[in-house]
């Protein structure tokens, strides 16, 4: 393994890892409350947003509606899990759909 | 047979095992796809693998072999994965209150089992088990159960792309779709006011910021003014005293 790699993996660990364990290793008091609980309760929320909604419109780089398997797929997969509440089948059905709408959509 | 009572006591580590299947089923294809996406991207099975086991984040994996493949330095991919992974602060800062109690060995080892669907899970099962003793060790178990299937999905998917180049365009999408699945199980009417303000805004900042900073930026603006929204709210009602039973997801 090269040490490019080797140290990609390190500092991804040390950020990682710090992420989680900071809190349990200097929180020691009850329970966040007010805005602060509000906050750590909409990061979840606010990020799916952030790590989806850009990717499907904007795929490369610019704003894209009709041409787009990204976004179709995204809406389709959308659906699909609302009624089907299935991770695996909902990961089956995107991947596959977004493969069809590629071969279409080109 | 036993009634709820004798129920609870039994709940520990076989229990979040058992509750970490659903997580296991939804990490396996995800897990296998980043397994033969790394060796597409030049890395090998175990390299792909020893990354699953230290890091085990998801989205920042896919990010950096991507990143990786496109000659990226080292500190850029880990500034990108602090980017991205830096939310595991506020899901742990909201686990901890669970165990007061807890050790240096318990939490070193909880930590590092925490990712977005351990800590879904976690949340949703832990107000019904009593006990802290008892807590720790579900949550072990969910953790222990979905960590060591991301590990081994990555090695099959790495030894699968390394002996069959498979050419399917819908591994791009499986991230996604994910993701995806993970929105319609959390959207409620108490949120989806912040996801729409976070999706605009990413997409508005990822037009106009390089890299990938617009994910912390909008992220961290939408969850503020989502919170401040709720506090205006709640300042809204006549009997301050109800505050505490406020139920927010």
């Amino acid at each position: 393994m090269s040490n490019q790699l080797l140290m990609t993996i390190l500092l991804m660990t040390v950020v990682t890892y710090g992420s989680r364990v900071v809190p349990f290793l200097l929180f020691k008091g009850k329970n966040v409350q007010g805005f602060a609980r509000d906050f750590i309760e909409l990061v979840p929320i606010a990020l799916l947003a952030a790590l989806v909604i850009p990717e499907l419109v904007t795929p490369s780089g610019s704003i894209v509606i009709m041409h787009n398997p990204f976004l179709w797929a995204g809406v389709l997969t959308f659906i699909f899990s609302k009624l089907v509440p299935n991770l695996f089948l909902g990961i089956m059905f995107g991947m596959t759909v977004f493969w069809g709408l590629d071969k279409l959509l080109l | 047979m036993s009634d709820e009572i004798a129920q609870d006591v039994r709940k520990g580590f076989a229990y979040g095992l058992r509750q970490s299947l659903t997580i296991v089923i939804g990490y396996a294809p995800v897990a296998v796809t980043f397994g033969i996406l790394a060796t597409q991207f030049g890395l090998t099975y175990w390299e792909a693998g020893l990354m699953s086991f230290f890091v085990y984040a998801g989205a920042s994996q896919f990010i950096a072999i991507e990143m990786i493949h496109q000659g990226a330095s080292f500190w850029m991919i880990g500034l990108t994965t602090l980017i991205v992974n830096i939310r595991h602060l506020l899901m742990s800062l909201s686990v901890v209150p669970y165990f007061p109690e807890r050790t240096l060995k318990w939490s070193l080892g909880l930590a590092h089992g925490l990712t977005d669907e351990t800590f879904v899970l976690n949340t949703r099962v832990m107000k019904d088990v009593i006990g802290e003793e008892n807590r720790r060790r579900v949550m072990l178990g969910i953790n222990l159960g979905a960590y060591s299937s991301w590990f081994v999905f990555t090695i099959l998917g790495g030894v699968i792309g390394k002996w069959l180049p498979i050419q399917f365009s819908g591994f791009q999408f499986a991230l996604l779709a994910l993701f995806i699945i993970l929105t319609t199980m959390s959207l409620s009417k108490n949120n989806y006011l912040t996801y729409l303000l976070a999706a605009v805004l990413a997409v508005v900042l990822k037009l106009l910021i390089p890299g990938k900073i617009y994910l912390i930026l909008s992220v961290a603006l939408a969850a503020g003014i989502g919170a401040l929204w709720r506090k205006r709210a709640r300042s809204r009602l006549i009997n301050p005293s109800n505050e505490q039973t406020i139920k927010v997801s």
